[in-house]
């Protein structure tokens, strides 16, 4: 065990977010709703401030095992923290102007992060279920927060009771697998796994995989994302598309390949049967709607499909892949709900396909960045979405894994046509009015999500893949 | 067979009984009861397995507190439950059928991972340690444990964030009382006295 | 002599009946969330189990922590529903469902 001291300094971006999320909580206790723009900017400084600890933080383990500070944890809380600073600016204006500012929306937010953070450290089935609880709870909380919204409190609800469904399930394989090694670290639990067979362990991982894969709402477990995407508000489910995602996959990479490595071949199987599903069953249902929430979520289902094929490859390449395509996904996916909130026609936002007719001529500026970033999502080079699927096609046909790799290959030309739809419908079809004018913070996150993703990105690839390579080091894998 | 069997065989059998009949009875406050009879019950396996600490907070989290929160609010929403019971004949069949298949598979891989895992061989629960159940969870808690601890606490502190968040609504124009104004009357602030003159009254 | 596997066939039931009433009782949410408590105490039935047959305290921390976490994700559930019922009247969600499932 290491002492007081350095056990504070792995933990410190927990600490910040934490004491700040408390600290920010009496500011607007006693503030009032007044004090809502003051906690929004300091919710902003907390996760930025918490970014930073994690970035330059010391690695090691601490807390008796439960909590992992190396590399990939700090990879993934950079990210989840900076997206969540966007969550909360995003957030934050929509209430405005919506005129139902509440200080508890960023301290939330805060706190969801410190649960993603928890979830990217986790080093122990306890971790990984307080961490998924905490951020999910936020979550749900966040989803109904309008309260008022008859929609969103239903989008709240089915969210609710089948998250609490899925964290029983993952609860019941914690538990089989504890029995099944004698300890809840995955150390120990890869060290049991290794001596003994693997078959009884396996049970276990299955309904762990169950669990977390509705957490990223991967087929056949997403039948909730196309719900609360569509019911939730816009900025809400911007944050909830991007970050939980994150820390949901290096939660799932971590449990499997630091918990199980010895037992790969069996894991391997369940999670190239979910990742197949989701990639096609994504596809195909995208295909059905008229619902641009919808369609987005569909699309994330097809997406997570992905990602997860970087983890069923089981190496250090397919770790990296998965990584970089999480990264440039939730620029892509951040960028397309921005643009989703600077889109309102007579003060109604704009959700269906129809309302997107004509919105080249009425705005243009925003319309190129939908077309981009749809180009970026289908995966048309060079823009990220591309090199996002390049990387995991690579890495999968290195493992072996090509025949899924020519699925995933096949269901993103089928995605692709409900882009070209979108595209087609934007610039060829006659507007039915004019939109509102679209605010500030909306247009300005679509717009760097657009440049980065239809142009940065070729620079940020490389640094973007040396540091993604450091963090999928931090598995030991071969 | 001894005390120990019969007790657990009692203790089991009212355990699932309560819990079948949390899903099947037609009025939900009946539910809620059976759902704090299996708990109780449950807390009795507890203390069968020498987890006494566990089985009091059991009692305490759930009987004192979760049980009670689903009466409240099974009591304050005006519901016809009786209308939400659709769908329950008509799914019962294969509902059925799935969960006798569900529970023979589950039996099994339960008792596969009993017998195969960490724990084969190992004889019958050791209560007499060296030290009593609660001071071996009072060890580690707050030392070992103590990452888990604080996290279980912002836990906590979403749930009521989240909770206040959702239901608490400010009504204008409710009479409070306020304490602080009461305390800080003076004679002079709450009185006034005024010469009334014969026959004229006082006005305002 | 009772073993390790009676109490896990016992918590194997609960969580099959858990499951059980979550897919019969789809209307009503007040019963499924009290399915999900079914499904959380055979979780902690199975830990204790385990921690006791192993001799080792953390499986019961962490049927601590289940605790505390399964009470927090009740009050958060019923709030959401409370918040559901003011907007609708209602606590049925498959049926009267505003957006196509």
């Amino acid at each position: 065990m290491m002492d007081f001291s350095g056990a504070v300094a792995l933990a410190l971006p927990e600490i910040i977010l934490a004491v700040g999320a408390l600290i920010l909580l009496m500011v607007g206790a006693f503030g009032g709703d007044k004090s809502t723009g003051l906690v929004s900017v300091g919710s902003g400084g907390v996760l930025i401030a918490g970014a930073v600890a994690a970035a330059y933080g010391p690695l090691g383990s601490t807390f008796n095992g439960g909590f992992v500070a190396d590399n990939a944890a700090a990879f993934a809380k950079v990210f989840i923290y900076g997206f969540s600073a966007v969550g909360v600016l995003l957030g934050d204006r929509w209430l405005k102007r919506m005129a139902a500012s509440k200080f508890e929306f960023p301290v939330l937010i805060v706190i969801a992060a410190l649960g993603m953070g928890m979830m990217a450290s986790a080093g122990d089935l306890i971790s990984l279920y307080i961490g998924v609880e905490l951020q999910s709870l936020a979550l749900y909380v966040l989803c109904a927060f309008r309260r008022d919204d008859a929609k969103a409190s239903e989008a709240g609800l089915k969210y609710f009771v089948l998250g609490a469904l899925s964290s029983g399930l993952l609860l019941y394989g914690a538990s089989l697998i504890y029995g099944f090694a004698g300890s809840t670290k995955f150390v120990d639990i890869a060290a049991a796994v290794q001596a003994g067979a693997g078959q009884g362990a396996i049970f276990g991982v299955v309904f762990l995989i169950c669990g977390l894969a509705f957490k990223v709402s991967a087929a056949p477990f997403h039948m909730w994302t196309p719900d609360v995407y569509e019911g939730a508000p816009t900025p809400v489910v911007a944050f909830v598309a991007a970050a939980p995602k994150m820390a949901a996959m290096v939660l799932f990479a971590r449990a499997l390949l630091q918990g199980f490595p010895g037992a790969v071949g069996q894991w391997q199987q369940v999670l190239v049967v979910v990742a197949a599903l989701s990639m096609g069953w994504g596809a195909l249902a995208g295909l059905r709607q008229r619902n641009l929430k919808r369609l987005l979520a569909y699309s994330s289902v097809t997406n997570i499909g992905y990602a997860l094929l970087g983890i069923a490859a089981g190496t250090d390449q397919g770790v990296t892949a998965m990584l970089v395509f999480m990264v440039l996904y939730m620029i892509d996916t951040t960028g397309l709900f921005a643009c989703l909130l600077a889109l309102n026609r007579d003060g109604k936002p704009m959700e269906t396909l129809a309302d997107f007719a004509g919105l080249a001529k009425e705005k243009p500026g925003l319309a190129l960045c939908i077309t981009g970033l749809s180009f970026s999502v289908m995966g048309i080079p060079p823009f990220a979405g591309f090199w996002a699927k390049f990387y995991v096609f690579k890495a999968a046909i290195a493992a072996g894994l090509w025949p899924i790799a020519v699925f995933g290959l096949v269901a993103s030309v089928v995605a692709a046509f409900y882009y070209l739809r979108i595209i087609k419908t934007m610039w060829f079809d006659p507007s039915p009015g004019r939109t509102d004018a679209s605010p500030l913070d909306a247009r300005g996150v679509a717009v760097a999500a657009a440049l980065f993703s239809c142009g940065l990105v070729v620079l940020a690839l490389n640094p973007l893949d040396t540091v993604a390579k450091l963090a999928a080091a931090a598995f030991h894998l071969s | 067979m001894n005390l120990q069997a019969i007790a657990f065989y009692v203790l089991s059998v009212i355990t699932v009984v309560s819990a079948l009949g949390v899903v099947s009875a037609r009025n939900p406050v009946h539910s809620v009861l059976y759902l704090i009879l299996s708990f109780f019950t449950a807390a009795g396996l507890f203390v069968l397995l020498g987890a006494e600490f566990l089985a009091m907070l059991l009692i305490v989290v759930y009987v004192g507190a979760v049980a009670v929160l689903f009466l409240f609010v099974v009591m304050m929403l005006d519901v016809d439950f009786g209308s939400l019971r659709e769908g329950f004949v008509r799914y019962l069949p294969i509902g059925g059928v799935v969960a006798a298949v569900l529970v023979v598979e589950m039996v099994l891989v339960a008792t596969a991972v009993g017998e195969q895992g960490a724990a084969k061989g190992s004889g019958a629960p050791d209560i007499l340690l060296d030290a009593p159940n609660t001071e071996q969870i009072g060890r580690v808690l707050y030392t070992d444990y103590i990452y888990f601890f604080q996290a279980a606490g912002m836990v906590l502190l979403v749930a009521m964030i989240g909770a206040i968040v959702l239901t608490l609504r400010h009504r204008p124009g409710v009479k409070r009382q306020s304490v602080m104004d009461q305390v800080a009357r003076t004679p002079a602030k709450g009185m006034r006295i005024v010469q009334v003159k014969t026959g004229e009254g006082i006005s305002e | 002599m009772i073993g390790l596997s009676h109490y896990l066939t016992v918590a194997a039931i609960l969580f099959t009946i858990g499951v059980f009433g979550i897919f019969v009782n789809r209307k009503n949410v007040i019963i499924i969330m009290m399915s999900i408590e079914l499904i959380l105490l055979a979780v902690n039935i199975n830990l204790v189990a385990f921690s006791a047959y192993l001799h080792d305290v953390s499986g019961q921390i962490f049927a601590m922590f289940v605790l505390t976490v399964a009470a927090a994700e009740a009050a958060v559930g019923l709030a959401i529903l409370v918040t559901f019922f003011r907007n609708r009247g209602d606590i049925a969600v498959d049926d009267a469902s505003m957006m196509k499932g």
